[in-house]
């Protein structure tokens, strides 16, 4: 069972209440770890309480309560484990951020209350498992809060600079990027690329590396790469953050050639045409196989750059050839391997337009992905005559000014003062043909068979247009009309509570990636 | 002697909150006073306009001109301060301000508004600069620490701009001129009125 793929975060609710005949593993999921996530990000809130309240054990890992612990309280008596995990301010690390550059955060304080480093948790959930020395084979173990182990953070990031070669996380070592943390002031704002400049501490030279060495950083960190602040960038040389598209389909489909066509090529590279990926049969080919070292020679033999543990395979392409390890191809835009090669228009499982349905039907029901059975035609012609009840288009999504699940931002009385309540966004037309006006409660119902419904106070905008309703999925605190307060541990509950908008929010996932449909349904508001 | 002025560019204000947001954290505002909020204009249509505002620190001041008690003072840097001590929380500078700036902490009957507050262009109060006492009536003083206001220096596309008036008008003048519209500053007419001695408008600044 280890080595088949495992069940999607989204799907877990179903790995619990599905028939046991039904699923691809031996036994129905028991236990669930919560370690910082959000269940009101995730659809079918309703159901996922049911779920809650058939496991033997669970666990939620976070800095804060959440809602998960809120909802488990309602739902049962025990069987619920909080552990109390530090923030990014009680821990030192590295932290990538969404442009892939990554920095260096020091602690500021130490550890409050009961609270441990999440690297402290997972060490000591693995000392109870028993592979804690597998763990920290390579990592030392330090003295943490209360004088208990845990695995040292820098050593941790090298242990990801040894093993993560294909997306090039390989050449930010705790060293270097630490050098970028002490000299911000030589990065360019704009390039983000150094322009001179010399680390006082520890003589690194940093000239011509961007700021948090954004990955791919391909290579060991002696290479300096000096990262990639902008992917498949053919005028730049690979050296200067430069690349192509990658070689990772096969070098021909159907008769036709998959790599880049002569002439494309990153700025600089001896090889002018497409070509595959780098292996050691490749580089011998080429005759550059003698510029490796010796002792790099022993590693790369019989490896591929992604499998060459000396690096020496990706310095020698790189570096002296300026060519790009994981090969120069195309860019795909047929994807064969998908349900859809090119993406087509389905008609969401829930709609307010059946006569759409046939035209554009959704996918049939499959048996078994990711151990479990995933339903769309069944959904889909049960709920056709489902916009009749509820006509309108219901989506949902982010505010600037909470994050995620909301429970640790809701809890920050600066920015939960900026957003108070709960609220539906309906345009002038649909509140007023239900008589409903600007900040009062509505209910917003949908046909999920669970039959969930919420309550929430209108804000009645152009930012919509007829026929659709938007509401923020940040809040979490009020289930179906009532406060969960008693369910928080006393003192504990976020500044700002509403309903959660996947408490109503219904079935459905796509077929590739399991995602949970959170953004088109359809629901109908009425006044409260 | 520097003249400290904001300065809102509503073609870059993405109503973010992250000027408010500094405000609060900087000086330990309390919930339900807000120094500076972001208002936003033909919300939900095309032209959509948001500006940050808070108190403009203005040349002359109609809240310093109709207080009964003369609790207002101006610094040698054009920043309008007062005087929490004497202030009687009648509310009339409230009345007066073209922004509204003032805050009261509480609501109610016969002068149960509390002492008034407001911006301060992170500038403290008349108390000692940095001491326990100014922090509470008033905030941080970053000036003081040679520090310009927290909501400006927070501001993520630098639509809010604070500081010395000939600076941030020629900030301002450079964007006009590269992206050809946007001229018009929110609030400057009315704050600011005409160009004093030695500062430059940006082109085309009205009310």
């Amino acid at each position: 069972m280890m080595t088949k793929p495992g069940i999607t975060v989204s799907r877990w609710i179903d790995a619990v209440l599905e028939k046991n005949e039904l699923i691809d593993q031996d036994s129905n999921l028991k236990a669930v770890v919560y370690w910082g996530h959000a269940p009101n990000s995730q659809n079918r809130g309703k159901e996922m309480v049911e779920a809650m309240k058939k496991l033997e054990m669970l666990v939620v890992i976070d800095p804060y309560p959440s809602a998960t612990a809120a909802m488990a309280a309602m739902a049962r008596k025990d069987g619920v484990y909080l552990l109390p995990a530090a923030t990014q301010l009680e821990c030192a690390g590295s932290a990538t951020a969404s442009n892939r550059s990554i920095q260096w955060r020091e602690k500021v304080i130490e550890p409050m209350f009961e609270s441990r480093t999440d690297h402290m948790i997972m060490y000591q959930l693995a000392q109870k498992f028993g592979f804690a020395k597998e763990l920290t084979a390579k990592i030392k173990v330090v003295k943490g809060k209360g004088g208990m182990d845990e695995p040292d953070m820098e050593d941790t990031l090298r242990e990801i600079n040894r093993g993560v070669w294909t997306i090039g996380y390989t050449g930010q070592s705790p060293e270097r990027l630490q050098a970028h943390m002490r000299n911000m002031h030589v990065f360019d704002v704009k390039t983000l690329r150094a322009k001179g400049g010399k680390d006082a501490k520890t003589g690194y030279v940093l000239d011509g590396d961007y700021f948090g060495l954004p990955w791919p950083c391909y290579g060991n960190s002696a290479l300096k790469h000096p990262g990639s602040p902008n992917l498949y960038d053919t005028s730049k040389h690979m050296m200067d953050g430069g690349g192509n598209f990658r070689a990772n389909f096969g070098v021909e489909k159907d008769g036709v050639n998959l790599l880049a066509e002569d002439g494309s090529h990153s700025k600089g590279a001896d090889l002018t045409t497409g070509y595959p990926e780098l292996d050691h049969v490749l580089l011998k080919k080429l005759g550059w196989w003698d510029e490796l070292t010796e002792d790099e020679k022993k590693l790369a033999e019989g490896k591929n750059w992604k499998t060459d543990l000396s690096g020496g395979q990706i310095r020698v392409f790189m570096k002296n050839h300026g060519c790009h390890p994981f090969g120069n191809a195309k860019a795909r835009a047929v994807v064969w391997n998908f349900p859809d090669a090119v993406p087509l228009h389905r008609e969401p499982l829930y709609s307010p337009r059946a006569d759409l349905i046939d035209k554009y039907p959704t996918h049939a029901d499959q048996k078994n992905r990711w151990r479990l059975p995933v339903l769309f035609k069944t959904v889909q012609d049960a709920n056709k005559d489902a916009g009749k009840q509820f006509p309108l288009i219901m989506t949902s999504g982010r505010l600037v000014e909470y994050e995620g699940g909301g429970d640790e931002t809701r809890s920050n009385p600066w920015l939960a003062e900026l957003q108070q309540e709960m609220f539906v966004e309906i345009n002038p037309k649909d509140a007023n043909d239900r008589g409903v006006r600007n900040n009062e409660y509505v209910w917003v119902s949908t046909p999920a068979p669970s039959k969930p419904r919420i309550k929430v106070k209108t804000l009645v905008t152009e930012r919509v247009a007829p026929g659709t309703v938007f509401l923020p999925f940040h809040f979490a605190g009020w289930w179906e009309g009532e406060d969960m307060k008693k369910y928080y541990p006393d003192g504990s509950a976020p500044v700002v509570r509403g309903e959660a908008v996947n408490t109503a929010t219904t079935y459905g996932y796509d077929i590739v990636t399991m995602m949970q449909e959170t953004k088109t349904t359809i629901c109908q508001v009425a006044k409260a | 002697m520097a003249r400290m002025k904001f300065l809102c560019d509503a073609e870059r204000c993405i109503e973010c909150n992250g000027c408010v947001t500094a405000c609060k954290n900087e000086h330990e505002v309390p919930w339900g006073v807000n120094r500076r909020r972001v208002v936003t204009l033909n919300d939900g249509l095309p032209g959509e306009k948001s500006i940050s505002v808070a108190c403009m620190h203005c040349s002359d001041a109609p809240c310093m001109a109709v207080c009964p008690v003369d609790c207002f003072y101006k610094t040698s840097e054009g920043v309008v301060l007062h005087d929490k001590d004497l202030c009687i929380g009648c509310g009339y500078c409230f009345y007066a301000c073209p922004f509204g700036a003032p805050q009261f902490p509480q609501d109610g009957a016969f002068g149960m508004r509390g002492k008034m507050d407001k911006c301060t262009f992170c500038a403290g109060g008349p108390e000692k600069d940095h001491s326990a006492d100014e922090f509470k009536k008033y905030g941080r003083n970053r000036l003081a620490e040679g520090k310009l206001p927290a909501c400006a220096e927070m501001c993520s596309t630098k639509a809010l701009l604070g500081g010395d008036s000939d600076v941030i008008a020629d900030i301002y003048r450079n964007r006009v001129l590269k992206r050809g519209k946007g001229s018009e500053v929110w609030g400057w007419g009315t704050a600011y009125g005409k160009p004093e001695k030695g500062a430059t408008p940006p082109a085309g600044a009205k009310s």
